[in-house]
């Protein structure tokens, strides 16, 4: 029987391993599954600030009365 | 005859090159790489098909055994292709040799089995003695049990070998039996010819069937061990 004779095994393996483990794998990888869009809230979120707000209301140039 | 029925299965090799590389690198040629984010016909259709094949079988894991998920995605798609294209006339299947089913099997068996001893070492002790034995049967069962366990890797890697070198082996057969017979009796070689037909479309499911076996087996020995 062809199979058993050891001499190709060496190289058999070798491309497997590279086919296998290294090629498909890089391949698929590269799939990308996105998430089904959501809908988003279109309120403007709250500015998160950890300073004293009379400190920064320079420094929030959104909530200026411009 | 016997020479010529095994000749499909020698490694090709061209004057010491290993023709047998390309080979089986061919199959990675059929799944292209999605660069963008819409992607064409083929590439899209591979995506749907891999994102169904993965829910089904990684969603009895849990978080540690998913980790798993791009491994035997990958073993499945690579054995259920290699398995196709080998069915086309004059091909070399690379998954008839026992070298390569061998260090599919043993490596993926090993990780699976190492990992649940590392992790959850009395746990995977556990396996070897089922429970509720009566006590005098222990010793014979835990021996049992292990000749079961390093059976596995070589039954995978044979049963691979063995299913699609005999599918083979049987279209050859059958196929130069129907041409043998056309001369002599025309419509016992028709009859020959479904035979031969009908066993194509076995070879088919076999062809998918064990790239889907190998890869269920894996993934159980995984979670036996996680």
């Amino acid at each position: 029987m062809p199979q058993l004779d050891t001499s190709t095994w060496l190289t058999m393996i070798l491309s497997m391993f590279l086919v296998l483990f290294i090629i498909f794998q890089l391949k698929i990888s590269k799939h990308n599954f996105y998430h089904n869009p959501e809908l988003m809230t279109t309120k403007t979120p709250k500015q998160n600030t950890p300073w004293e707000t009379k400190w920064t209301k320079i420094y929030l140039p959104l909530s200026l009365p411009l | 005859m016997n020479e010529n029925l095994f000749a499909s299965f020698i490694t090709p090799m061209m004057f010491g090159l290993p023709l047998v590389t390309l080979i089986v690198l061919f199959p990675s040629l059929l799944f292209p790489t999605s660069n963008r984010l819409i992607n064409n016909r083929l590439i899209s259709l591979q995506q749907w098909m891999l994102q169904l094949v993965s829910k089904q079988m990684m969603s009895i894991h849990n978080t540690k055994g998913q980790t798993w998920a791009l491994m035997l995605m990958s073993l499945i798609l690579f054995i259920g292709s290699t398995n196709l294209l080998g069915l086309l006339p004059h091909s070399f299947t690379p998954t008839t040799q026992l070298s390569m089913n061998l260090g599919m099997a043993i490596p993926l068996w090993a990780g699976a089995v190492i990992t649940g001893f590392r992790n959850k070492t009395k746990a995977s002790l556990a396996h070897f003695l089922p429970q509720g034995t009566p006590t005098p049967l222990i010793p014979m069962l835990v021996i049992i049990e292990t000749i079961s366990l390093f059976i596995q890797p070589v039954a995978l890697a044979v049963r691979l070998t063995a299913n699609i070198t005999a599918g083979h082996l049987l279209i050859h057969l059958i196929g130069g039996a129907t041409l043998a017979l056309m001369s002599i009796n025309t419509t016992t070689a028709l009859i020959t010819f479904i035979i031969l037909i009908l066993l194509t479309v076995l070879e088919f499911a076999v062809a998918m069937i064990q790239a889907y076996v190998f890869t269920l087996l894996v993934s159980l020995y995984l979670h036996d061990n996680t």
